[in-house]
């Protein structure tokens, strides 16, 4: 896929998946894994970008005797999901057009 | 592999960084292992599916960019002052040396290039031997002169066969020099890495 595409796909999957309620690390992954795989690292590089943009906030808390981060979606983080919906009708215009396109091919 | 030993390379592998780039990263990896075990898995299973460790080593390091790593490169104590009055009198051999590596870098960098725009060059330069081959066969055969008409054909036809060849060639050449200027970088950055921990 390509790789801008794959890169704001990413960031809103992560930010769907704190949407509801916060989440961490690897809760993120498994609950993201039947849509797209992701790495350790990717994770980690997405929700650093997505910190530095305010669209999630951290916070580490005690759990089972040991440090969790747990990640927080903020206004902007909320507000980028809702940009993303609209966007996507756009997108799926255009990929309407491209398969008509494979037709007449 | 254990947890604290896979850390510990972790560690080993990102010296040069930050310190709190890679107390974060540290943080990260034994918190998902921790999860893992927690859900069941074993401490050499819960570490395993973190994948290589090499690759999570060149991932960050590609990650990281390459002012973070320059901009780390701070004496660990304070120069002295024969130290500094060394560095300032030394400036008119060790500024133009510096320059001249650079610009012996750059140059190696743009030879490649131009190795490869060559290579376009001919490529295109073989497609004029193509056009012009059979335009004149066409202006031969109008003229009557039928042998050279298809002695230039021949010409034409055996040049579009050698482009097609070297279109393929061309396009190799482009990304693999692509692909080793990534490369290049990612080495740089890894070798400044490195040079750290001496």
């Amino acid at each position: 896929m390509d790789i801008q595409l794959k890169r704001g796909l990413l960031d809103v999957c992560v930010l769907a998946a704190i949407k509801n309620e916060d989440s961490y690390g690897y809760k993120i992954i498994k609950d993201l894994q039947p849509y797209i795989v992701l790495s350790e690292s990717t994770l980690y590089t997405i929700l650093k970008r997505l910190e530095n943009a305010a669209m999630l906030t951290v916070r580490t808390a005690v759990h089972d005797g040991r440090l969790r981060k747990y990640y927080h979606i903020t206004e902007t983080g909320l507000r980028r999901i809702e940009e993303f919906k609209a966007e996507w009708k756009e997108v799926i215009s255009i990929y309407q057009f491209v398969i008509k396109e494979d037709h007449h091919a | 592999m254990r947890k604290q030993e896979f850390l510990a390379e972790l560690e080993y592998g990102l010296e040069g960084l930050p310190r709190e780039e890679i107390d974060e990263r540290l943080d990260f990896y034994s918190e998902m292992i921790d999860d893992r075990m927690e859900e069941g898995f074993s401490e050499e299973d819960a570490v395993a599916g973190i994948g290589s460790l090499n690759d999570v080593i060149a991932q960050i390091i590609d990650d990281v960019p390459l002012s973070r790593i320059l901009k780390n490169d701070k004496p660990r104590r304070a120069r002295r002052g024969w130290e500094i009055a060394l560095i300032i009198l030394g400036f008119p051999v060790w500024f133009p040396l510096l320059i001249s590596v650079g610009v012996i870098l750059l140059s190696l960098y743009l030879v490649i290039w131009a190795l490869v725009i060559s290579l376009w060059g001919i490529e295109i330069s073989l497609w004029g031997c193509v056009i012009g081959g059979i335009g004149l066969a066409i202006v031969h055969v109008t003229q009557g002169n039928y042998l050279p008409a298809l002695a230039m054909l021949g010409v034409g036809l055996f040049s579009a066969g050698l482009s097609i060849l070297l279109f393929y060639a061309c396009i190799a050449a482009t990304r693999g020099t692509a692909r080793l200027a990534k490369k290049t970088v990612l080495g740089f950055k890894t070798r400044f890495n490195r040079k750290e921990i001496a």
